[in-house]
């Protein structure tokens, strides 16, 4: 067997168009890692200025009552990420910006593809668009003649008359075939590492080596479906033909057609919809700034009677700050339902689009590229909630000022100093951890090896029908 | 007689051709779906739009019945007077809406990368958060919706590959090309008429498809869109017979022929429009906003401090007849008109910072423009989204619209406190039909 894929090397490597298209490919492919590295850099500053810029900016505040502050708020940037230069995943049709103010949970808005008109229906240039669509037909042109040549020319008669079993020369073709792909996914990860060695962690070698493995186990579904059409068809033409056509239906076709279909399977409500509802449920609960409301007089009741006194002239603490944190409260269980349903649908949809991985490998492929380099909608949500978790606790410790920081009940003119709100933290975005989100990529996983092993099984029973000669 | 032979011949080599038959249809198919994905988002539009018409005519109502009852307001707001210009215009409901073209079942274009309605009010801006796309996958938004244009743009040149990739290669496999060269007298004309047959069958099965798609939005009753749609699509054809007919003219054998319309096709389809893509990342990376974040925030704080003085002058400067007005002579009562109309500099600030960042905008446009001559897959996209109202500049313009709206709200706002106009019942509905008009 591995004379068979030495000699199927020495072959390759005889033919100019091979050693040129091999030469003009990878070119492309480190040129492609060089730009995805150098536009995250550039990304990565414009973000770092945005967040500097803005946090100065509260950090100037010389004198403001905490809950204008509130009102103020502050802006999250979603900051770029290194393991994006390989696969940028949902990254540009997401937002970029997120307000971050009292009585509101807010979307994220301002998004790279809605700041110009229309370029490339399948992104920019990052390895991860070679590697899903380039590299899959690369190795189907290497494979189409790889068995049916052989046949042709007698030579595969008389490898079996030399002691060769069928299943073997198949096997062989297919592994170098394969290798070749895995040659182009190293030469991919070797110069991504060289490029970012200085920030090469546990977490992103994990992360690559778990692309590295999707990528291997759908190359290797391409090249052995290949070479065994290559020896199942009666020319090479036809199993060129055949191969384009999956290709086609399963990078073009079906993961739109699937994706659509589970939108509709899982329909998420309009952007109108939502916020009527959130509106009236927000509308059921206590009105911060409103001290008519009811619900607000029944918590002034409560308080009274807790701190033992009569009116809100007594009490020792602001009682506008406290109903502010139950407004916020209250505020946020509804955020927590409506938002949360919304994270719920993309769940389902999600789910039903991993699915789709038992028919179509690809499927199973981008998930897991764009998951593992953590720029999938999961990763966006993970990073939406720790903008929420953070909003939370920054409008808190501005409501626990107003109420608990020496002002009294009703006086608005009352401001905190600027060591205040510079003790107030920025937010720090901790990237999510890869063991956290694993589960979520198992299923992708499990297709890609079942589909190998399906492919394997294919191999073995279909080379008995094989003709030799 | 000649080319009638040729088109014969080839007809009979189609019907006898399962794969070339099963990839017609599944074109078909597949346009059929992205027809009816189109005509989908125009009707789910259109139901969205009619049911915020329902609900601005809700609200609307709401109001005046405060008129009919004598009432100030909400019961839970007692600061509410809708007698005064100020609430009366606050409590207008305006939606303005970018309606959905027809033709909108042939191309989704940049649709889903925006909002196609917008409640205006004197605070708002085409920039602000309501005005993001609907809420959706944003994986789903990545790999785009299947639409018509999608399967012209990218199946099309499929298609066109599998029809035509043997053409000659088989002949030339076969050994009997030099007698098809003798029998048809010349190679050029042989090839060609061959080429022609499927152009021209394309060209009925796109026309036809193109036909059902006005059926499901009704195209002609509205719009005259129809021909150019048509013809920039046959352009786009014509594009791919011609690249394709060079490889089958200066081509050998089936395979290299295949290979090399499949690396061209990769080339525009791909590899140039993301290298462009990625360039234009690199050179004018996304905008953060920052900008407009500054004029929200800060310049806002700034104009509520500002002196008295400086007010009435950028007001004045700003709307002339305000000087002779009666409340400008009340010392009491132009404190509140002030006080209210600041929000007018705040647009005019906020107007500042949108042309600059439009103006951003508009670089990477220009940049992505220039490329077009390497980039033709890029360059009939976007003349289909410009024929089809899904081009960023159709959403500049209806976010042009809505600048002009509140600028335009904002505007009768002002003068009327001024002018210390009572709002009746009467007012209100003038100031219903002026804020819904552009």
């Amino acid at each position: 067997m591995l004379q068979i894929i030495k000699n199927e090397y020495r072959f390759l490597v005889r033919s100019r168009i091979f050693l040129g298209i091999s030469i003009a490919f990878i070119s492309i492919l480190i040129l492609a890692i060089f730009l995805g590295n150098y536009q995250t850099q550039k990304q990565e500053q414009t973000h770092k200025n945005a967040k500097d810029h803005v946090r100065q900016q509260w950090v100037s505040i010389d004198e403001m009552n905490p809950h204008s502050a509130a009102h103020y708020g502050t802006y999250v940037f979603k900051p770029a990420n290194l393991l994006s230069s390989l696969d940028e995943g949902v990254n540009s049709v997401t937002g970029n910006v997120l307000r971050v103010e009292g009585h509101v949970q807010n979307e994220i808005i301002h998004s790279e593809a809605s700041q110009m008109q229309a370029v490339s229906r399948f992104g920019k240039l990052k390895p991860s668009l070679l590697l899903q669509y380039i590299v899959p037909l690369l190795l189907i042109f290497l494979a189409f003649s790889s068995v049916s040549n052989e046949k042709q020319s007698g030579r595969l008669k008389l490898l079996v008359l030399q002691g060769a079993k069928p299943l073997q020369i198949i096997l062989s073709k297919t592994l170098s075939v394969w290798l070749y792909g895995i040659l182009l996914l190293t030469i991919v990860l070797s110069v991504y590492s060289i490029l970012n060695y200085q920030s090469l962690t546990a977490e992103i070698l994990t992360r690559t080596g778990l692309f590295f493995l999707s990528y291997t186990l759908y190359y290797f579904i391409i090249s052995a479906i290949t070479v065994f059409f290559s020896a199942r068809w009666q020319n090479a033409t036809l199993a060129l033909t055949s191969m384009l056509g999956i290709w086609i239906i399963w990078t073009i076709f079906l993961p739109n057609i699937l994706m659509s279909s589970a939108e509709k399977w899982h329909p998420l409500p309009s952007r109108n919809k939502f916020q009527s509802a959130m509106q009236e449920d927000r509308s059921k609960g206590l009105d911060g700034h409103n001290p008519a409301d009811e619900r607000g007089i029944a918590l002034k009741e409560n308080v009274l009677k807790e701190y033992g006194v009569d009116s809100l002239s007594q009490l020792p603490i602001n009682f506008d700050g406290m109903r502010m944190q139950a407004d916020e409260e209250y505020g946020n269980s509804v955020w927590d339902k409506h938002f949360g349903n919304n994270r719920k649908i993309l769940r389902e949809q999600k789910q039903s689009f991993q699915l789709g991985g038992i028919v179509n490998p690809f499927i199973s492929l981008q998930n897991t590229s764009m998951g593992f380099m953590a720029s999938d909608n999961l990763h966006h949500q993970e990073f939406l909630l720790q903008v929420e978790n953070y909003r939370r606790v920054f409008i808190k410790m501005l409501n626990d000022k107003q109420t608990f920081g020496g002002s009294k009940t009703g006086n608005w003119g009352w401001k905190e100093d600027n060591a205040f709100f510079k003790s107030v933290p920025d937010f720090d975005y901790k990237p999510t951890q890869i063991s956290n989100v694993f589960s979520n990529y198992v299923l992708d996983l499990g297709l890609l090896l079942l589909w190998s092993i399906l492919v394997i099984v294919l191999v073995i029973f279909g080379t008995k029908k094989i003709k030799i000669g | 007689m000649r080319s009638l032979n040729i088109f014969l011949y080839e007809w009979k080599h189609l019907v006898r051709s399962p794969f070339k038959i099963v990839a017609l249809l599944l074109f078909i198919l597949a346009s059929v779906y992205g027809l009816h994905n189109g005509a989908d988002l125009y009707n789910k539009q259109n139901t969205e739009i009619e049911r915020l018409n329902e609900k601005e005519q809700k609200e609307k109502e709401t109001i005046l019945t405060y008129f009919d009852k004598g009432e100030k307001g909400p019961e839970k707001r007692p600061w509410v007077d809708v007698t005064t210009p100020f609430w009366s215009i606050w409590y207008t409901p305006t939606y303005h809406f970018k309606k959905p073209s027809p033709t909108i079942v042939y191309n989704i274009g940049q649709t889903e990368q925006y909002g196609f309605y917008k409640k205006i009010d004197m605070y708002s801006s085409p920039y602000d958060a309501d005005m993001a796309k609907e809420i959706a996958n944003p994986e789903r938004i990545q790999s785009g919706t299947l639409d018509f244009a999608f399967v012209v743009i990218f199946l099309m040149p499929l298609l066109l590959l599998v029809l035509l990739y043997n053409i000659k290669g088989q002949e030339a496999e076969q050994g009997f090309l030099p007698l098809i060269f003798v029998q048809t007298g010349s190679k050029n004309w042989w090839i060609l008429s061959r080429t022609l047959f499927y152009t021209m069958l394309l060209l009925v099965v796109l026309f036809a498809l193109l036909l059902y798609g006005a059926l499901l939005t009704k195209i002609f009753e509205s719009e005259n869109a129809f021909l150019p749609i048509f013809m920039y699509t046959a352009i786009y054809l014509i594009f791919w017979v011609v690249v394709y007919f060079l490889i089958l003219k200066y081509g050998k054998s089936i395979i290299s022929n295949t290979l090399q319309m499949i690396g061209i096709w990769l080339l525009f389809a791909f590899i140039i429009p993301a290298t462009i893509h990625q360039w234009i990342s690199i050179e004018k990376p996304t905008n953060l906003m920052v900008d407009l974040i500054d004029i929200k925030r800060d310049k806002t704080d700034e104009i509520y401090e500002q002196q008295n003085i400086d007010i009435d002058k950028q007001l004045f400067n700003l709307y002339p007849s305000l000087k002779q007005t009666k409340i400008a002579q009340d010392t009491v009562a132009i404190m509140e008109a002030r006080k209210r109309s600041r929000v007018a500099l705040i647009n005019v600030a906020m107007k500042n910072g949108i042309s600059r960042l439009e103006e951003d905008n508009s670089i990477k446009n220009n940049l992505i423009s220039k490329t077009y001559w390497l980039n033709p897959v890029t360059y009939f996209q976007n003349k289909l989204n410009h024929s089809t109202n899904t081009h960023y500049y159709d959403y500049q313009t209806y976010r042009n619209d809505i600048q002009v709206l509140v600028d335009k709200r904002i505007e009768i706002m002002v003068l009327d406190i001024w002018n210390d106009v009572k709002v009746d019942k009467a007012k209100y509905l003038e100031y219903n039909e002026v804020f819904s008009k552009n």
